[in-house]
């Protein structure tokens, strides 16, 4: 018996196995050597445009280059929490989501050395605050969001809307300021337009799978501590604020299009772009976004957020930059961040086209095609704007309470005030 | 005879429904991105969705491939999956051959410890392993990441093996040592051809593991190593979802594993009857 020859298998394993080695041994990918001398900052996609002109203009005057590392918004969270809890970390700087610092100051370096009198004053009271935890400051805001209102100037110009709307309501239409009057809009605009018998415009969206237009609402109502007060361990989201915030936000589901337990930023930014809505709470940024080749392209105007009693309230939506405190470039990284924070215009002429100073917004006052920065303005500058709270479990608590919690309240025969109730058993077990 | 004739086509008649059926479940979804990817960007977001594309275009494969950073993306995952199937197939192969061959009862324990880390969380070995190729200096290589992912697929390989192995008759070994072959002789010349349709599917398995691994890819990777999913992830940012470039990158991602399946099929269907009809 002859054994059957496998020679030419044998040879092709080999030359696999010795590719491998190689490849092992090069330990390489395809992206590219890194240089010793440059800084590396993990970012989320939607704000690695923001940094980029600043990460070369930094690269230009300094020499010292800036690599971006964009991950998904869950994984940024992810990796940094894996990071920092191992003590070892490859990045030199964070852009971290303003929700995320509570949870990360433990490992993130003081800047308080940046926080100048001059710094502060040129930051949204709001962010400064949101900034410091546990008495230092944490990170330094490099752009902030701020939800404002978009509304169909088609359908507000609308002579014959107007003539209809004010024999209606006996006031005549404009961009809603309050609560009356943006439900009124939301009530007048919901119609069938095709005479098909189905309606197909809404007044506006309501949106159950995400939480802060809710918690906007909250603060409209002049609730001082949104959910919970961090300082005195106290959960506020049974009050009659919260109750408030929760009754007028689920009275506008008649004015909605169905399914709004499902539906999140995404799904409402596209049903405005379709042209299904008429008014829409969104984040300022969307302004520069509308596609081309939408039926409302040209045709959106831009306000600030609503005011309930307690007056204009929005949620900041700002993003952080922070020095690991186990990073072994830490005086680079905020030197840094000091240099983001004094060219912090340059991320006007981005994608996202936001930034962090007041300066920087006021700069573009009259400059076409930013109309939303009075607003962002306005609504960030608004007293009852507040920050989220400052607890490490925020996260958690999103997750698990308040988003389920509006996804029943946004339901047919929901029991609000029952769900608060039970939203403030589930929060303090959290806390405990 | 034509009631017994009419039962078994209305039995046949059920099962194909029901197999049409199961066959939409599991292709609509890919069937459905696919289509998406062809669409205008308005119409990949319309609301409510269209299934069928009234424009088609290329415009979403042009803006996926041109995003910087899919192209080396792409090459990476390429890199990591072959690296780690081939690692895993050259510790797997020696070992189920050895337990199974040996059939001692420290053998018997190994198996059940190497399937015991299947059971662990992967979220748990993260840090550790971040840590640890930290300090072996290769963060951020394809290599670091193909041993990350051979440690999802080892203790499935080496099970995989085992019953491919457990198949073959000791006879056949003892025939070519008969014929003067020794035992790594036999395994090279011998049991391994005969196991060649098990080694594909194992192959195959390991290298679908590593490509669609999304976590030990996010901890361990940043710019030199980042693997495809981790791009396809990032058109969707907190400040938008890219809905037509990431389904335009999601179906070119599905290519090469299609191609694979189809190119290994045979050895798939062989491997997999060897594998069922071990005593």
């Amino acid at each position: 018996m002859t054994l059957r020859r496998t020679r030419g298998r044998v040879p092709a394993a080999a030359l696999a196995a010795a590719t491998a080695a190689a490849l092992a041994l090069s330990g390489c990918g395809a992206g590219g050597d890194p240089a010793a001398d440059e800084l590396t900052v993990v970012v989320e996609g939607g704000g690695l445009a923001e940094l980029e002109p600043i990460a070369d203009l930094y690269e230009q005057e300094t020499g010292t280059a800036v690599t971006l590392v964009e991950l998904p918004y869950d994984g940024l969270y992810d990796r940094v929490q894996t990071e920092l809890g191992s003590g070892s970390v490859s990045f030199d700087v964070a852009a971290l989501d303003a929700i995320w610092l509570s949870a990360f100051a433990d490992g993130v370096a003081p800047l308080d050395d940046l926080f100048t009198d001059d710094v502060k004053a040129d930051l949204f009271p709001g962010l400064v605050s949101e900034a410091q935890v546990g008495g230092a400051y944490v990170g330094m805001p490099i752009f902030t969001n701020a939800e404002i209102l978009y509304y169909r100037t088609d359908l507000f110009e609308d002579p014959q809307h107007q003539a209809d709307f004010e024999a209606r309501y006996g006031y005549p239409l404009a961009p809603p300021t309050t609560w009356e009057q943006y439900r009124d809009a939301a009530e007048f605009f919901t119609r069938d337009t095709d005479g098909d018998g189905q309606t197909d415009l809404y007044g506006t969206d309501v949106k159950g799978a995400v939480e802060t237009e809710w918690l906007a609402t909250v603060s409209q109502t002049g609730e001082e501590h949104m959910v919970l007060d961090p300082e005195r361990g106290e959960v506020t989201i049974d009050d009659a604020e919260h109750l408030a915030a929760l009754d007028y936000y689920t009275s506008l589901l008649p004015y909605a299009p169905a399914g709004a337990a499902q539906l999140d930023w995404a799904g409402a930014q596209n049903l405005f772009y379709q042209g299904q809505l008429a008014m829409m709470r969104f984040w300022g940024h969307a302004y520069t976004q509308t596609p081309d080749d939408s039926p409302v392209a040209g045709r959106i105007g831009v306000a600030p957020m609503i005011a309930g009693d307690g007056g204009v309230a929005g949620v900041p939506g700002a993003w952080y930059l922070s020095v690991p405190a186990a990073g072994a470039k830490q005086e680079l990284a905020k030197d840094f961040i000091a240099f983001a924070y004094e060219h912090n215009e340059l991320s006007i002429d981005t994608s996202l086209g936001l930034a962090a100073r007041v300066s920087a917004f006021e700069s573009q006052a009259d400059v076409a095609g930013r109309e939303h920065y009075p607003a962002l303005l306005e609504t960030l500058n608004a007293p009852a704007t507040r920050a989220r709270p400052a607890t490490p479990q925020w996260q958690e608590i999103v997750d698990t309470v308040l988003t389920p919690m509006l996804q029943k309240a946004v339901e047919p025969g929901a029991d609000n005030a029952a769900l608060l109730k039970e939203a403030e058993a589930q929060i303090e077990a959290i806390l405990r | 005879m034509n009631g017994i004739e009419t039962r078994r086509r209305s039995t046949k008649a059920i099962l194909l429904v029901l197999l049409a059926v199961i066959l939409v479940l599991y292709g609509f979804p890919f069937a459905y991105l696919l289509l998406t990817s062809f669409k205008p960007p308005s119409e990949a977001i319309a609301v409510p969705p269209s299934v069928v594309p009234d424009v088609w275009t290329l415009e979403n494969y042009t803006a996926a491939l041109s995003k910087e950073g899919v192209v080396p993306a792409l090459v990476n995952s390429v890199m990591t999956a072959v690296l780690s199937t081939l690692i895993s197939l050259v510790l797997a192969v020696p070992a189920a051959y050895a337990v199974t061959r040996y059939r001692t009862p420290s053998g018997r324990v190994f198996v059940l410890a190497a399937l015991v880390t299947r059971m662990v969380p992967t979220i748990a070995v993260g840090a550790p392993l971040v840590e640890t190729m930290r300090a072996l200096g290769i963060n951020d290589t394809s290599f670091a990441l193909a041993i990350a992912h051979t440690t999802i697929s080892l203790p499935l390989s080496i099970w995989l093996m085992a019953s491919f192995f457990e198949a073959v008759p000791d006879e056949i070994e003892e025939a070519a040592k008969m014929d003067g072959a020794s035992r790594i002789g036999a395994l090279w010349r011998v049991v391994l051809p005969v196991v060649s349709g098990g080694l594909a599917v194992t192959a195959i398995f390991t290298f679908l593991a590593s490509w669609n691994e999304f976590l030990f890819a996010l901890l361990l990777t940043s710019v030199r190593a980042q693997t495809t999913p981790i791009v396809i992830a990032n058109f969707q940012t907190q400040f938008g979802l890219d809905w037509g470039a990431m389904t335009a990158l999601a179906a070119v991602y599905s290519i090469p594993v299609i191609l694979l399946t189809l190119t290994l099929q045979r050895h798939i269907v062989a491997g997999l009857t060897l594998g069922a009809v071990k005593g």
